[in-house]
């Protein structure tokens, strides 16, 4: 069957394009690891892109944040995925990483604020302030530089999906 | 040697030009890594006087820690010193860069953000845009009756991976792909409406497996020792520092690939009957590009920009475009495709007067004339060359 044309409910449904699964522990093993899966998924998933350079380039940039967040939150144990599908001009990246609770928590909380009316104020104000930025304002600024839209899947007990879609197709230049 | 333990980023402060840069990829784990390069920053900083250029055209990934880090220092001393401006130059080709340097002019408004483009490249506006794609149309169809025989002696052959840089509408890269069957291209040109043109006739055929991508020729997000054949036809000489572009042809081809290169040498275009008349327009020609700082004589010096990039085993060949390769009404249109933009656009852009432009204007007529004669004859000199990049 021809995945692209897959569809449920009517509804056209994200075409895998690659999926790159790997031991918390051994992610965690080199910073280098967010540059390396960043750089690899983009580059080949942008050949078909209308500009492959310009995507991969911007896909590359908004992905190594993702990871980056990720990388942070410093688990010791348990398995990290990132997949990356699309629909249409969105690329969809999902992030399934071991999450507590009250980490959940702050990342419901950083989705809600991302969708408020002061994002860019509170982005603006992280850049001219004292602190590195937080994960919250790495969300953001994918929010506002890049479209990007957040939503929070559950993925079984102490795991979250991060799904985040992009529209890179579709950012001015 | 793995190539990620080198340093992928590089700052650096030219006194004279009281410019800041940074280029590569900054993705650093923590700002510690950073301190070298904040502390040149801070030290440009104390050392300038009204203006700072941050030149970031050639960066190509910067994570938030960095982005945040380098704000700060640029922030704080918009604040400690408000006689200080900082102008932030990005390229239009790396699409992020512009975005996000430029909300800090929202936050400081001593500091402006300003995107660099091909307007700050002399001369070439005339062979750009618009105008000049019907041109490069026909003279594709003329020049690929040669080329297609030429190329295999030059690295071409079906597999390759491979990029034509300064691609213009793209009819080589699809002549390419459907004669030697690479197995990727990518074509890359500074025009956005030559590549939306391309886009357009590779989706109307049905052509797939060619990436046309926006960019500059002279600092390609391209990476390093990729392509096994890399193509620049035409186009070296539209630039003032060909050097420049050759030395990124170099960078992005494979060791042991090769740079293929075509271009002109005007003078030399040639015709019968009327040769005196159409000579004197073509080296009028030579030197009304050099006035714009092109060299429409670069062809037979490729020989020597090769050698002196880097290139070994290099190859030289040249061949004459004429009025008999196919349709002489082909070679008729191209001739005046050129007195158009020539005696036009760019001789009255130079300034001169009515009585030259005729006398210019005449020496076109007379090729087409040439070409279009029963027993005519008219030519078009191209030189071909290549060279290998050392293994
Ligand atoms: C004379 S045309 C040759 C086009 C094509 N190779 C051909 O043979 O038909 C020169 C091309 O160089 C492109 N160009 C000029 N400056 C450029 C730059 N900085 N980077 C990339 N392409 C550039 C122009 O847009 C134009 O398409």
């Amino acid at each position: 069957m021809n995945i692209a044309s897959q569809s449920v409910g009517g509804e056209a449904v994200f075409k895998p394009m690659i999926q790159i699964d790997l031991e918390v522990k051994a992610f965690l093993s080199a910073w280098l690891h967010c540059d390396q899966i960043s750089t690899y998924s983009a580059r080949m998933i942008s050949h078909n892109r209308s500009d492959s350079v310009r995507h991969s380039n911007l896909f590359s940039s908004a992905f190594n944040e993702l990871l980056e967040v990720a990388f942070r939150a410093r688990h010791s144990s348990g398995e990290i995925a990132c997949r990356v599908s699309r629909r249409g001009e969105t690329d969809r990246i999902e992030l399934t990483f071991p999450c507590m609770p009250e980490e959940r928590q702050f990342y419901e909380e950083a989705i809600l604020q991302i969708a408020g009316s002061e994002a860019r104020e509170r982005y603006l104000n992280s850049v001219s302030g004292d602190l590195a930025p937080s994960r919250e304002v790495v969300l953001l600024e994918l929010a506002i530089d890049y479209n990007a839209t957040f939503r929070l899947d559950e993925a079984g007990a102490d795991t979250i999906t991060l799904v985040v879609d992009l529209p890179l197709e579709g950012l001015p230049n | 040697m793995n190539p990620y333990l080198l340093p992928r980023f590089e700052t650096q402060y030219d006194i004279n030009d009281q410019e800041f840069s940074i280029s590569g990829i900054v993705r650093p784990q923590s700002i510690d890594e950073l301190a070298p390069s904040i502390a040149l920053l801070k030290d440009s900083i104390d050392r300038v006087r009204g203006i700072l250029y941050v030149n970031i055209r050639r960066l190509t990934q910067m994570n938030n820690t960095a982005f945040h880090a380098f704000s700060r220092v640029i922030i704080d001393a918009c604040r400690a010193r408000p006689d200080l401006k900082f102008v932030v130059i990005t390229s239009s080709v790396v699409g992020w860069t512009t975005r996000k340097f430029g909300r800090l002019s929202g936050i400081e408004p001593n500091i402006t953000v300003e995107e660099y483009d091909s307007e700050f490249y002399p001369g070439q506006t005339f062979l750009e845009e618009g105008g000049f794609i019907p041109i490069l149309r026909t003279q594709t169809k003329l020049t690929w009756r040669h080329e297609r025989t030429i190329l295999p002696r030059h690295g071409m052959q079906p597999g390759i991976v491979m990029a034509d840089i300064c691609c213009g509408i793209g009819d080589f890269a699809v002549l390419v792909q459907r004669e030697f069957e690479p197995s990727r291209i990518v074509a890359l040109d500074h025009a956005r409406t030559s590549l939306a043109y391309a886009r357009n006739v590779a989706a109307e055929f049905d052509i797939k497996g060619i990436e046309y991508t926006y960019g500059d020729a002279s600092e390609m997000l391209l990476e390093d020792d990729q392509f096994d054949l890399v193509t620049c036809r035409h186009s070296l000489q539209v630039f003032n520092n060909p050097e420049l572009i050759l030395k990124e042809l170099f960078r992005i081809c494979k060791p042991g690939g090769r740079v293929y290169i075509t271009n002109e040498k005007n003078s030399h275009c040639l015709g019968e009957p009327r040769a005196d008349s159409i000579q004197w327009t073509y080296n009028e020609v030579a030197k009304l590009w050099a006035h714009f700082q092109m060299d429409i004589e670069l062809g037979p010096k490729s020989r020597r920009y090769l050698i002196e990039a880097g290139f070994e085993d290099i190859r030289v060949e040249s061949f004459m475009v004429t009025n008999h390769d196919g349709d002489p009404q082909d070679f008729a249109d191209v001739i005046a495709a050129w007195e158009n933009v020539y005696a036009g656009e760019m001789a009255t852009k130079r300034g001169d007067p009515p009585a030259f432009i005729r006398r210019f204007r005449q020496g076109f007529q007379d090729h087409i004339f040439a070409a279009l004669h029963p027993k005519g004859y008219a030519g078009w000199p191209i030189w071909v060359a290549s060279g290998r990049k050392p293994l």
